[in-house]
């Protein structure tokens, strides 16, 4: 079984074993109650860096060299990164508007409250008012053929979250947004790269 | 807020939401009965699933989860898997949610059987997407004639949807729509098997508030257990469930 393993994949589970410990110690402001810490699949990133799944309505900021990783389709993920202090976070949100449940415990799965609590979380870290820049990815209609009067769950969601980056002061630098297809996101929170896999295989960096 | 305070937040989330349903006072009747309506349906989808795929199919003894929604694709842990799904949609008075999900690779097989073709990387791809359609046609009629037999409403499902893609990005759009109305999902769970294990799939159920009231109602009039005057209670009162059923072979 193990031989049958591509070399990067092994070279993960090494460097899994190695580093499970002092990851799991260094990652602050996690929101999910599970944690799965390493997920092996693709290899369209640095192998020598882990990947750390962020679940669906889940939020982790992190400051030494992991890529977050979460897959979406209506949900947005919203990249936050610190450029100065070389950390960032991964929001994964599900709903635009947090008003309609007030009793709700996740920030991280409103468009709008996700924002805040994101870029609040990365200045804990830092204990800096330093500059944040954002990347968004996701939001996409998985069924087109489906008559709807008004705009889609996905397209709700990015003007949501547009609306709270702006109200945050938070610089929107990239997008990769709308479609009729699901992406998985994995997030470089040291150097800020947003690497983009659609389902058919196409890699989009940002 | 400190960081210990939000721990201990989200640890009472867990606490409450997590695990297996435990029957309390009002609830225990509302969802057993949802677990024999599921239970039933499922039974008439594997007899049908066993004929389309001329095999025998096996079926293990139903269960029945109460996890919050956003934690589905960790309970199912499919992630990035790819997908093949048809989306059926119950319309007029009943509106309900279907999808039926099988592993890329199974829908393949699952295909060339239907077409009789040997190799399963030969089936053309519109091929495979109207064998899927028609297997989920058949599947979810039969599933939706059981319970309408049953319960004695009118179920009618529109055309099925066809789409191909990683497992959370599909559900993702269905859980969105849960969400918009409830925290919890109640998930059903039976596993079917075949002898050859080509039947891996996930049939999951999103009825509407007013589609559950329905069915407690009815089944609740036909075991003759009297209604109080406020009429059944639901399992989250304002709120929408959703059932799953998994078809999957035995791990």
């Amino acid at each position: 079984m193990l031989n049958s393993l591509p070399r990067v994949m092994l070279l993960r589970l090494w460097h899994s074993k190695q580093q499970s410990k002092t990851l799991r110690t260094q990652i602050g402001a996690c929101t999910q109650t599970e944690e799965i810490p390493f997920i092996t699949t693709t290899a369209d990133t640095d192998p020598t860096v882990e990947e750390v799944r962020v679940d669906m309505a889940g939020m982790k900021v992190a400051s030494m060299p992991v890529e977050l990783v979460t897959s979406v389709g209506s949900c947005v993920a919203i990249c936050i990164h610190d450029l100065t202090n070389k950390c960032g976070g991964l929001a994964h949100i599900m709903l635009p508007d947090s008003s309609v449940f007030p009793h709700e415990l996740l920030p991280s799965k409103f468009a709008d409250t996700a924002v805040p609590a994101l870029a609040q979380k990365i200045r804990q870290i830092n204990g800096k008012k330093a500059p944040l820049l954002a990347k968004i990815a996701g939001g996409a209609n998985m069924f087109p053929n489906l008559r709807s009067d008004s705009l889609s769950v996905g397209e709700k969601n990015i003007e949501s979250v547009k609306a709270a980056l702006a109200a945050h002061k938070v610089k929107l630098l990239a997008e990769d947004i709308g479609g009729t297809f699901g992406r998985r996101i994995s997030f470089n929170v040291v150097t800020g790269v947003v690497t983009i896999r659609r389902f058919k295989g196409e890699i989009k960096k940002l | 807020m400190s960081e210990e305070a939000e721990k201990n937040k989200t640890s009472k989330i867990g606490k409450e939401d997590l695990g297996v349903y435990t029957c309390t006072s009002n609830t225990c009747m509302e969802v057993e009965i949802l677990l024999e309506i599921g239970s039933i349906g499922a039974g008439h989808a594997a007899t049908s699933l066993s004929e389309v795929l001329q095999q025998r199919v096996l079926i293990d003894v139903p269960k029945i989860h109460n996890i919050p929604v956003h934690q589905l694709p960790n309970f199912y842990h499919r992630h990035d898997a790819p997908t093949t799904a048809v989306y059926m949609q119950l319309v007029e008075e009943s509106e309900c949610d279907i999808l039926l999900l099988f592993e890329a690779e199974e829908a393949k097989k699952i295909a060339a059987i239907m077409t009789m073709t040997p190799n399963p990387d030969e089936v053309e791809a519109s091929m495979k997407q109207s064998a899927l359609q028609e297997l989920a046609n058949i599947l979810i009629g039969s599933y939706l004639s059981a319970i309408s037999d049953f319960t004695g409403i009118r179920l009618i499902p529109a055309p099925p949807q066809w789409i191909e893609d990683a497992f959370d990005a599909i559900i993702d759009n269905f859980l969105i729509k849960q969400a918009m109305v409830s925290n919890q999902a109640l998930v059903f769970d039976a596993n079917f098997r075949t002898a050859d294990g080509n039947a891996n799939a996930v049939l999951m159920i999103f009825p509407s508030p007013h589609l559950q009231g329905l069915l407690i109602q009815k089944s609740m009039d036909l075991c003759g257990i009297p209604i109080k005057q406020d009429g059944p209670k639901l399992i989250h009162p304002e709120n929408e469930t959703f059932v799953v059923c998994e078809i999957s072979k035995p791990k």
